[in-house]
């Protein structure tokens, strides 16, 4: 019977550098696909080898809201033209250490199942970055867990 | 008692909800990551479920640097302390008030009898809920589609509101004298300009957090890191229009020419526009409006 995190994590994912270009980060967001899966979280590690973060497509949408958003809805002849050009423009300014959610929570291989469920539902996060010793060894997805929930009906 | 557009509105009306908190051994470093990404201008600090026990502003991150801090300190090391509250019913106009009295930008409404954050008021918030009353006047500029009717309305224009007296400095100004002149002034940034006093970037507290972040040195010019072009309105350009430039170009602050082609004369900025605590035109009843001076 699987019943902790390492049963159901993967072990094959992609890692980004603090200090690589965002731009390296849309690119492997833009062209990859793993084992199947489409990548929109990616652990981000330091060159110690340690996790310092998660960069997602939460939080790159988050960056490009633009601050006053809110207001928007009373402005009736917004000029669309250029708005998302001059947004995702900025975006190639900065580094993933710069955007990528610092404090992130991670389980590990023998972390059990409802424990993972329960942090996902809580957090509202679909990823968890599971480590061992410090070191990243995989990852557990929303849709798996879901999956392996799903065939024991 | 004089009554102006907010009077009678609470602070629940204008405060937004989305509410970050540091731990007080979160670093500096991560302080800045989380300014940048939720593009705010200062960050609570405090334990969950406890009271909050201080804030961190990009003005305090800037310092820290200017005082050769690492980007490891801890931001308990940083805050101010207490952060100042206010009450979710209280009224905007005494937020207002408190936020003038005590020369801060921002209050975090406190749930009476609990230490339960709602939420946090700011000078742009109060810009939007006057934006949207404004909207919804059927004497808002841009709801006129008769030029004559319109023409009729006396509306605020960017130059009663601005502030004249504009900080800037020239494009080999090194980094250091641009935090000092930061530091020293109430403004979220710095103008660079030409020897004609042509506007060339602007250097904002965020450009220099920036830099903190990305281990420039103090010896960095501000041509270096300035952002161009500078965003602009004229001095005859009514509030309304300067405000609508500034929520779509999200910026807090533009600057003012008299003309085209011609020196900057002064800086217009959300936290004016808050101040000023009416809708943007004479169309209210006189009564109902006061412009709050410093």
């Amino acid at each position: 019977m699987k019943t902790t995190a390492k049963d159901v994590m993967v072990t094959r994912f992609k890692t980004l550098n603090p200090d690589s270009p965002i731009t390296k980060a849309l690119e492997i967001f833009k062209s990859s696909k793993l084992d199947g899966k489409t990548i929109f979280g990616i652990m981000v590690i330091d060159k110690d080898g340690s996790i310092v973060g998660m960069l997602s497509m939460y939080d790159i949408l988050l960056f490009l809201l633009p601050k006053h958003v809110k207001i928007w809805g009373n402005i009736s002849d917004i000029e669309i033209e250029g708005i998302i050009e001059r947004a995702t423009a900025k975006l190639k300014n900065y580094f993933v250490g710069d955007i990528m959610t610092p404090k992130i929570i991670s389980v590990t291989p023998d972390t059990h199942l409802m424990m993972v469920l329960d942090i996902m539902m809580k957090k509202h996060v679909r990823r968890l970055p599971v480590i061992s010793n410090g070191e990243a060894v995989g990852m557990v997805y929303i849709s798996d867990l879901f999956k392996h929930f799903i065939e024991r009906v | 008692m004089v009554k102006d557009t907010l009077t009678g509105l609470k602070v629940r009306h204008a405060m937004r909800k989305q509410l970050i908190m540091l731990d007080p051994v979160d670093s500096i470093d991560c302080a800045i990551q989380y300014l940048i990404k939720y593009k705010i201008n200062a960050i609570l600090v405090g334990k969950d479920s406890e009271k909050p026990l201080g804030v961190v502003s990009k003005t305090d991150i800037m310092g820290a640097w200017y005082s050769g801090l690492s980007l490891s300190t801890p931001v308990e090391m940083i805050m101010n302390s207490p952060p100042l509250f206010c009450g979710p019913d209280d009224t905007l106009d005494s937020a207002l008030d408190t936020m003038k009295a005590n020369k801060v930008y921002r209050l975090y409404a406190l749930e009476p009898g609990s230490n339960t954050i709602d939420g946090v008021l700011a000078y742009p918030d109060i810009v939007g809920l006057l934006y949207h009353y404004c909207s919804n006047c059927n004497q808002g500029i841009f709801n006129k589609s008769d030029e004559m009717v319109q023409d009729r309305v006396k509306r605020y224009k960017v130059h009663e509101i601005m502030t004249k007296q504009v900080e800037s400095c020239k494009e080999d100004t090194l980094l250091e004298s641009v935090v000092e002149i930061l530091w020293g002034s109430r403004f979220g940034a710095i103008l660079v300009s030409d020897d004609k006093n042509y506007p060339k970037g602007v250097i904002s507290k965020t450009d220099v957090t920036f830099c903190y972040r990305h281990g420039d040195d103090m010896t960095v010019t501000a041509g270096k890191i300035m952002s161009s072009p500078v965003a602009l309105c004229y001095e005859h350009d009514p509030v309304e229009k300067a405000i609508k430039s500034m929520i779509l170009k999200d910026l807090h602050r533009i600057f003012v020419i008299p003309k085209k082609h011609a020196a900057v004369s002064g800086v217009i900025s959300l936290t004016d526009a808050a101040r000023l605590r009416s809708g943007s035109c004479h169309a209210c009843i006189s009564s109902r409006i006061r412009v709050d001076d410093d």
